[in-house]
């Protein structure tokens, strides 16, 4: 919301029409002879051969799978392959013009992305350089395999040989994949090539390419990405969420001097025509023609066009076409590449949605057999010399199956290797330690500096709480944990709704938008799948990133970008990939059913995220200055209850720097008597009912934040488990299958015979959140902490309970489903 | 509409009664009144009779469940009604059955809601469970669980509760108490240093021997046994009588009792009814210790320990200083017969105040009567032996009695137990019939 960008009602209420500009349908109109002349005959025919490379690749998998043999060496993959065999002119002419610089990330279908782009590469490369890379790669062990099993003739022949036998190795799930076999037909990639991850996700691409193009133009990196997608994923929320991101206005209006222009991405649509069954353009697609879309996007139509994927120097002009335009500035583009897959959705896939009708006119334009018959009859090459490329082709594909299928020749990964890649674990100051990171005003005549240094670091005063508007809150350490990162780390960005201007919802901001230049800090749409997917296509390209979500509850519209994408990459890749994404998300209170929901277990659930929820400002920026100085992702949960609050427990929040680890949970009271683990702001409420019992009933409760969720260290909470014999967990998320339940059940195991009764988690309860002016019956109070104690640990004398704790109650409740 | 059978409440103290048997099946067809099962309390058996006419819909329990009273056990009306309304909540059952594992869970989709609130009182006996917590503590404590009231929500024995038991048992080494825990017996004083009670000293059952379960009466006469000798200093106090008189009006009453319109009072009755008088005059022997203060009684609640088949039972006749000694009798009697027969109102087998406890009839001379705590006294009678006495310078014989009072040290001391025994010997020496009217 910047204030010098006017809103004028006398421009925006006048008449008039939109004017959209033209969208060319398959403009090429080159010649086989033309292109001779321009690119010469080595350069076509080697795009014969990928293309030829590709189909052999695809029709072995196909034999693999149908027939359990390829040219004499059985096999049985219990794996996907999602075959691409009539696609092959679509991804080598994309690859022809590209660079190891260029990133392009997949789907599901893109073996052919892996070798077009790999070949091209291979070709591109010095020899040098190319075996530098083969020998690096995870200690060389995959070259190793390949050199003392398969003769070569050159270091490019060893480089094809490579390529394949990785790129299938890593299909049949084995230890010298691409990923250790980790990542599979439908994850496969290999960085040193510029070929980033395929994703099983239809659209999963599109926010991650979107993220990766961000990465290259706030870091200035050379290149251009391109999100490569299907036609269907048109279909899907976040493709269009990314769309929009990818465009946004502020790229050219607002953000400052050379980082003006949009970004470095082709949106490419391979638009095979069919989505799984579904016929995309006639049945379940309202476009008619894909290209269409970029028309609705900007004023620009994203440049959108339809190519020809039939022809593969069609498409190699298109990609050189528009990233001229990307140079510019004037990204992002829209690709509509037609094309046709012979094969169906997998090989268990009978095409009983399409006739032979259909598929025979694809076959009799088959784009291997145009292409190669072009360039005989343009004397190129003779039947001869397409046989010989044939028959070297099943050579490498025959080399590659026998290598790959061979349990001893390579074998799988230790399962226990999959621990070890779950979580990078690094601690990095910077992810660029080449570069001063650009910053405005961040001495002390930032306002929000200035503001802080009259403010008492210290919580207590004089024995008391000091007033709110004295101390410095919650609010204020992430402020600092913040601005310390980016003076450290340039390639820090943090993006989300009203970060800029505004300084957050919540006020933890203010004072940044002075502190920082608009490519480090924007206001992102309200397009929670695009905020948390370019964050990490942004992270998984090497930059640290801070993404926000306003409200826990909107984390449902970025279900993907956090369950499967921002969680998995890291081990997807065995480790090749960092996620320095960390991901606030705040949660509310007052403002009802969707606004006031503690998800914490739903991403405690999902393998691969480390998560926290401090409760004290100490933690707040103890615990995002270590989450910063990370290389995993994190999910940071605040409490909207919290942000005003000062520090009780510590003595002060230190102005310099200090880190708060993940794991160990923090003791909040000392006692014997019962042990109570709170996460987030329930603490301050079980503090409550702490002190009733210390009062009312001589107990003493030994009381424990549980600030890190994932990690978590157990022993402190068994110890206390051990001496106390009773245990009773509090949070603000609804009851069942909460967080609470699993320490709870955890705590059971490990501290049976020390239990004196059953731990009782007492949480919110299992409906929508009402109206602020009702929330004590929705959200655990003092007394229901007490009531649980009494009716289910120990009697307390003289208690009087208001509200049902029993286990009648319970039952009850689970009956009902409440 | 379906009428429930329930649970009766056998007596203020009953907490639970344990189904002995079903005498009727589902499906069978009763009459109003019919017995339908037997039913037992710690202290007696009962008829449970049908509340009303129909087939029996459902049974919601088996044989063998512990199950508390006023929970509806089963339903009558007609063939196939639905009964669901009638059964009783899990929770109930969850604790019922913790002791007995065979029975199996009624279909738990169709137990009613319960309302609410409130905890149980604690159960006796543990029927709410045992905590790990508490059980560990036992074994480190060589405390026997069966002999513990859970305090914990629905009677659980929780750590306190085996805590404050511990606190009342002897010094012992690992082994020892180990094999304590698992019902052996502990002696108060061990061989080992400083009287530490070693493995060793425990008694263990013989080679060969032919194991049996605790019936619930034996259990619970165990665990009052041994709680009294654990948490009380007994100190048994012996002393002969000269049971002229009493034989005397004996033999009168079985001579002309009839006529003169008396019931047939015995020699126990005597006895008991002389003790009762005697305890209205010595208020320090009619209470209770309470660990922190003594209660003492204005009435005399006479318990008359009896033998019966299911084990050793305390009938009480209540406010028997009220009574002359013919009521005294009457009383007695009744309760005894009811004691024998397993009928006996449960609410008269607690409240005493004081027990007598005749083993004479077996020919025991003299013993050491173990308390019923928390009653500070308990008066052991002997059977009627010649004794030599002194009279007029020759030696000369006469029926004598011996009396053993056994007092709890921790309340009162020898000496006043002392001049209690003495004024109940003198008593009984002089007593005529008439002045027991």
């Amino acid at each position: 919301m910047p204030k010098h960008q006017i809103v004028d009602p006398t421009q925006e209420r006048k008449p008039g029409k939109l004017e959209f500009p033209e969208v060319p349908l398959n403009a090429y109109d080159g010649t086989i002879a033309d292109e001779l002349k321009n690119l010469g005959k080595d350069a076509l025919l080697g795009m014969l051969e990928d293309m030829l490379l590709i189909r052999e690749f695809e029709n072995m998998l196909n034999e693999i799978k149908t027939a359990g043999v390829y040219e004499g060496v059985e096999y049985d993959h219990k794996g996907p392959a999602h075959l691409s065999m009539g696609q092959e002119a679509s991804s080598v002419g994309q690859a022809f013009h590209l660079t190891v610089d260029d990133h392009i990330f997949g789907s599901h279908r893109s073996h052919g992305e892996i070798l077009a782009k790999g070949m091209s590469a291979i070709r591109k490369l010095d020899d040098k350089s190319l075996l530098a890379i083969m020998k690096e790669f995870m200690g060389g062990e995959c070259l190793s395999i390949v050199e003392s099993n398969i003769k070569t003739s050159s270091v490019k022949d060893l480089g094809r040989q490579f390529l394949v036998y990785g790129a299938l190795a890593e299909i049949f799930g084995r230890k010298p994949g691409f990923n250790r076999g980790l990542g599979g037909s439908m994850h496969a990639f290999f960085t040193p090539f510029g070929i980033y991850p395929n994703n099983a996700i239809v659209g999963g691409s599109a926010d991650i390419a979107t993220g990766a193009a961000l990465f290259k133009k706030i870091n200035r990196k050379p290149g251009i990405v391109i999100g490569n997608i299907g036609d269907a994923s048109m279909g899907c929320g976040p493709v269009w969420e990314a769309i929009n991101f990818a465009a946004m206005s502020q790229f050219t209006t607002l953000w400052e001097d050379e980082m003006k222009g949009g970004l470095p991405i082709i949106m490419n649509f391979m638009n095979n025509f069919y989505g799984m069954g579904g016929q995309t353009s006639t049945e379940t697609m309202a476009y008619d023609v894909l290209a269409r879309m970029g028309a609705g996007v900007n004023s620009d139509a994203m440049h959108a066009e339809r190519v020809d994927g039939y022809n593969p120097l069609a498409v190699a002009d298109a990609i050189k076409r528009k990233r001229a335009i990307i140079e510019k500035g004037e990204g992002p583009v829209l690709l509509d590449t037609l094309t046709y897959r012979y094969s169906g959705h997998s090989p268990s896939d009978a095409s009983s949605y399409r006739g032979k009708d259909e598929m025979d006119l694809w076959h009799n334009v088959d784009s291997i057999e145009w292409f190669s018959g072009e360039l005989q009859e343009a004397g190129a090459i003779d039947n001869n010399g397409l046989e010989t490329i044939k028959r070297d082709i099943v050579s490498v594909t025959a080399s590659a199956c026998r290598l790959a299928a061979d349990d001893a020749i390579s074998p799988r990964i230790q399962a226990s290797f999959i621990e070890d890649v779950m979580f990078s674990n690094k601690q990095r100051d910077s992810y660029d330690e080449s570069r001063e990171p650009e910053l405005l005003e961040v001495g002390a005549n930032n306002p929000r500096i200035k503001l802080l240094k009259k403010r008492s670091r210290a919580g207590i005063v004089d024995g008391k709480p000091a007033p709110k508007n004295k101390v410095i809150q919650f609010r204020d350490a992430i402020f600092e944990a913040v601005l310390h990162r980016f003076k450290e780390d340039p390639t820090l960005v943090a993006y989300g709704e009203e970060n800029r201007d505004w300084g957050g919802a919540f006020a933890c901001y203010r004072g940044l938008t002075e502190a920082l230049p608009y490519h480090r800090l924007f206001n992102s749409p309200i397009s929670e799948a695009a905020i948390v997917g370019t964050a990490v296509g942004y992270a998984l390209e090497g930059g640290r990133v801070l993404a926000e979500l306003m409200y826990c509850d909107f984390m449902g519209r970025a279900g993907d970008e956090i369950f499967n994408q921002m969680s998995k990459w890291q081990s997807m890749s065995a480790g090749v990939l960092e996620m320095p994404l960390v991901l606030r998300v705040s949660v509310g209170s007052k403002y009802g059913a969707q606004h006031s929901q503690d998800w914490t277990a739903l991403c405690n659930h999902i393998p691969g995220l480390k998560i926290c929820f401090p409760a004290t400002p100490y933690d707040a920026k103890g615990m995002l200055n270590t989450a910063l100085r990370g290389s995993d992702p994190v999910i940071f949960f605040e409490s909207q209850r919290l942000y005003d609050i000062g520090e009780l427990f510590e003595p002060e929040v230190p102005e310099g720097y200090y880190e708060v680890p993940f794991g160990p949970p923090a003791k909040r009271r000392d006692g014997s008597d019962i042990t109570i683990i709170t996460i987030g702001a329930t603490l301050y409420r079980a503090l409550q009912a702490t002190d009733i019992l210390e009062q009312k009933h001589g107990l003493k409760a030994d009381v424990w934040d549980c600030r890190s969720i994932n990690p978590l260290d157990y022993e402190p909470l068994v110890e206390s488990v051990k001496k106390t014999g009773r245990l009773l967990l509090a949070s603000d998320a609804c009851e069942r299958g909460s967080v609470m339940q699993s320490i709870a059940q955890n705590l059971s195991q490990m501290a049976f015979d020390a239990l004196d009764a059953p731990p009782v988690v007492v949480g919110s309860r299992n409906w929508i959140t009402p109206c602020a002016e009702m929330e004590d019956s929705f959200f655990p109070q003092p007394e229901w902490i007490l009531d649980a104690i009494h009716e289910q640990i120990l009697p307390l004398p003289s208690h009087l309970v208001t509200s049902n704790q029993t286990t009648g109650e319970a039952v009850r409740r689970a009956r009902m489903g409440v | 509409m379906a009428t429930a059978i329930m649970m009766p409440r056998q007596g203020q103290s009953v907490e639970s009664c344990v189904l002995v048997d079903w005498l009727v099946s589902r499906g069978d067809e009763v009459k109003e009144g019919q017995v339908l099962a037997n039913i037992e309390t710690d202290k007696a058996v009962f008829e449970l009779e049908s509340p009303a006419a129909g087939t029996i819909v459902d049974l919601f329990f088996e044989e063998g469940d512990d199950i508390p009273v006023l929970i509806n056990i089963g339903a009558i009306g007609s063939q196939g009604e639905d009964v669901d309304d009638l059964r009783p909540d899990p929770t109930t059952l969850a604790a019922a059955q913790t002791e007995t594992q065979t029975t199996e869970a009624p279909s738990s989709s169709a137990l009613p809601a319960p309302s609410s609130g409130a905890t149980a009182p604690p159960a006796a006996g543990g029927g709410g469970g045992i905590s790990p917590r508490a059980r560990n503590a036992a074994a480190r404590g060589g405390v026997n669980v069966n002999t513990l009231a859970g305090t914990g929500p629905g009677g659980r024995i929780i750590e306190r509760d085996v805590l404050n038991a511990a606190a009342n048992m002897p010094h012992m080494n690992r082994a020892a108490a180990e094999a304590a825990s698992q019902g052996m017996t502990a002696p108060a004083q061990g061989s080992g240093p400083g009287g530490m009670v070693l493995a060793r000293d425990l008694k263990a059952p013989a080679e060969g021997a032919v194991g049996k379960p605790l019936s619930g009466i034996r259990k619970l006469i165990a665990g009052r046994m041994h709680q009294s000798l654990a948490t009380t200093a007994q100190l048994t106090l012996h002393m002969s009588f000269n049971a002229t008189a009493i034989m005397t009006c004996r033999a009168h009453v079985k001579e002309k009792g009839k006529s003169l319109g008396l019931p047939n009072i015995t020699i126990n009755d005597i006895l008991a009814y002389n003790t009762v008088k005697t305890l209205v005059e010595f208020p320090e022997m009619n209470a209770h210790f309470l660990g922190n203060r003594i209660a003492q009684y204005p009435d005399v609640n006479m318990g008359i320990a009896t033998d019966t088949e299911r084990g050793l039972m305390v009938p009480v006749v209540h406010g028997a200083n009220n009574l002359s000694l013919a009521e005294f009798s009457v009383k007695a009697k009744q309760i005894l017969k009811d004691a024998q027969a397993a009928s006996i109102n449960p609410d008269l087998l607690s409240g005493g105040t004081f027990t007598i406890t005749n083993m004479g009839m077996l020919g025991i001379e003299k013993f050491t009567p173990i308390l019923n705590a928390p009653e500070v006294g308990i008066l052991g009678v002997g059977c009627p032996h010649l004794q030599p006495v002194m009279r007029d310078g020759e030696v000369t014989h006469i029926q004598a009695i011996t009396l053993s009072l056994t007092i709890d040290h921790q309340a009162v001391d020898g000496a006043p137990g002392a001049r209690f025994l003495k004024e109940l010997c003198m008593a009984l020496e002089t007593f005529e019939l008439t002045t027991g009217g």
